[in-house]
This record gives C-alpha cells, sequence and structure tokens, in this order.
C-alpha cells in the first residue's frame, strides 16, 4: 500500500534557528530519508518552498481567479512530503512517528489510490447501490 | 523547475452527483492527465484517500499523540496531487486553470525545493 506522508511545519521557525542548528536539522532529516531508503520503503519526497511562493487558481462565476498565496492560511503550512511503500496503515505510522516533522509540526499520513482520479470513489459508490 | 498541484475539493460533494455526472467527472481528469502526459510535463499523481481516512503524529506532552482525522479541517480537503515539470511558474499556472478542479474547488501551485 502506498502512503502519502504530509508534512505540516511552521515556516517562520526555520529563519530563527541558528546556522548550526539548522544543519543539524538537515542531518536529522537526512538520516530519516536514508532510513526509509535501506528499509526500501521510500518511492518519493520532496520540499516545497514556502507558501508566500504559492499560487491558487479556481472557477467562480466562469471567470478563472489566480491568487497569490496558499490554500489554507493555518498555524503549519505544508512543507513537503514523502510518498512511502509499506504493507499496512500501522507501518506508515510507525514511519511517520519517526519522523523528523512530528517533533516540531504534524505529519499526516493519508493512503493513495493509484491511477485514474476518481476511480476508487466510483467503485464506492456502485458497490453502495 | 517542479511544482505541485495540490487539489483542494469539497468530499461530500461526489456522493450527491448522480452516476451520469460521475462518469464526466472521470472524464474530464481522464483527459486532463492525458494532455499533462501528451505535453511531456506530467512527472506523477495521485488521488488520496478521504480526509476521514487520515491520521496526524505529532509530539505532545513528551509522547507522540495519533489523532485520526487531516491535518487542517477545511471547507475543502486535499483530494489529490499532480507533480509536474514546467518552465516557469506562468507555465504551471496555466496547466492548473485547465485541471478539473478548478471548477469545483481550488488547486494550489507550489514550486519543489531542489
Amino acid at each position: 500500500m502506498k502512503y502519502i506522508l504530509l508534512d505540516y511545519v511552521n515556516e517562520s521557525g526555520w529563519p530563527e534557528l541558528t546556522r548550526e542548528e539548522q544543519a543539524q536539522w538537515l542531518g536529522v532529516y537526512r538520516a530519516y530519508m536514508e532510513a526509509m531508503q535501506k528499509a526500501g520503503v521510500l518511492k518519493s519526497s520532496g520540499g516545497l518552498q514556502q507558501t508566500q511562493t504559492a499560487t491558487t487558481v479556481r472557477i467562480r462565476n466562469d471567470k478563472t481567479e489566480v491568487l497569490d498565496g496558499p490554500y489554507a492560511d493555518a498555524k503549519e503550512q505544508l512543507g513537503g512530503f514523502h510518498i512511502i511503500d509499506v504493507p499496512d496503515l500501522d507501518a506508515a505510522l510507525s514511519w511517520a512517528a519517526r519522523s523528523p516533522t512530528s517533533l516540531h509540526g504534524v505529519v499526516e499520513v493519508r493512503p493513495m489510490h493509484e491511477g485514474t482520479f476518481l476511480t476508487e470513489n466510483i467503485l464506492n459508490y456502485l458497490k453502495a447501490r | 523547475m517542479e511544482y505541485m498541484l495540490l487539489l483542494h475539493v469539497d468530499e461530500s460533494g461526489w456522493p450527491k452527483l448522480s452516476k451520469a455526472e460521475q462518469e464526466q467527472g472521470m472524464a474530464a481528469y481522464r483527459a486532463y492527465t492525458e494532455a499533462l502526459k501528451q505535453a511531456g510535463v506530467y512527472k506523477s499523481g495521485s488521488q488520496l484517500g478521504p480526509s476521514s481516512s487520515a491520521k496526524t503524529i505529532r509530539l505532545a506532552g513528551g509522547g507522540q499523540q495519533v489523532l485520526d482525522g487531516p491535518y487542517a479541517d477545511a471547507k475543502e480537503q486535499v483530494g489529490g496531487y499532480y507533480l509536474i515539470e514546467t518552465p516557469d511558474l506562468e507555465s504551471a499556472v496555466s496547466w492548473a486553470a485547465r485541471c478539473p478542479t478548478v471548477g469545483h474547488g481550488v488547486v494550489e501551485v507550489r514550486q519543489l525545493v531542489r
């Protein structure tokens, strides 16, 4: 089963760290990703640039609206993600619990549905009928 | 440049659609994914399980706490994503504007750190 681990972090905290502290955290994240790689569970990962660079797009009243800034204005912001392939949710949760992000932010674990968008929803919908 | 398109959707809307409308919705996403692939900008993408199946992990009172549900309790939920590679933000935004999600939800465009 594939799961995505979404890292929600307080962006404003990073610039307040000393250079040594930043180097320490980078090392901790590197070690975490190496551990996932060694275990053969890490499929991909990525860091996102700060939310001030985000753009949101929507259509309202037939007009496309393009706005600066992220969708949600919460205390923590989505800062990165890891996609892992593990046997079950328990394994995904135990990897999430080892994430450095859980020490200073929040890790959200979501199962992934690969392939065509909405396929799974359609199946559930048909089963329910 | 790599960009992540985060699809924020109102999950509760889907079950209210007729079967024909749901098939239309699926076809629109299939066509969009196909267009991304044909343009050579598609890297990966996936629908996510419903936010009700999400768990969040955080440190609380010296121990790690696992809670049911997504991090943010907003009107729309992250329902899926696309990773695309385009020359600049402008082209990423123009791809986002073609995503079926913009008709019923919000697409958030975020550049990846490389």
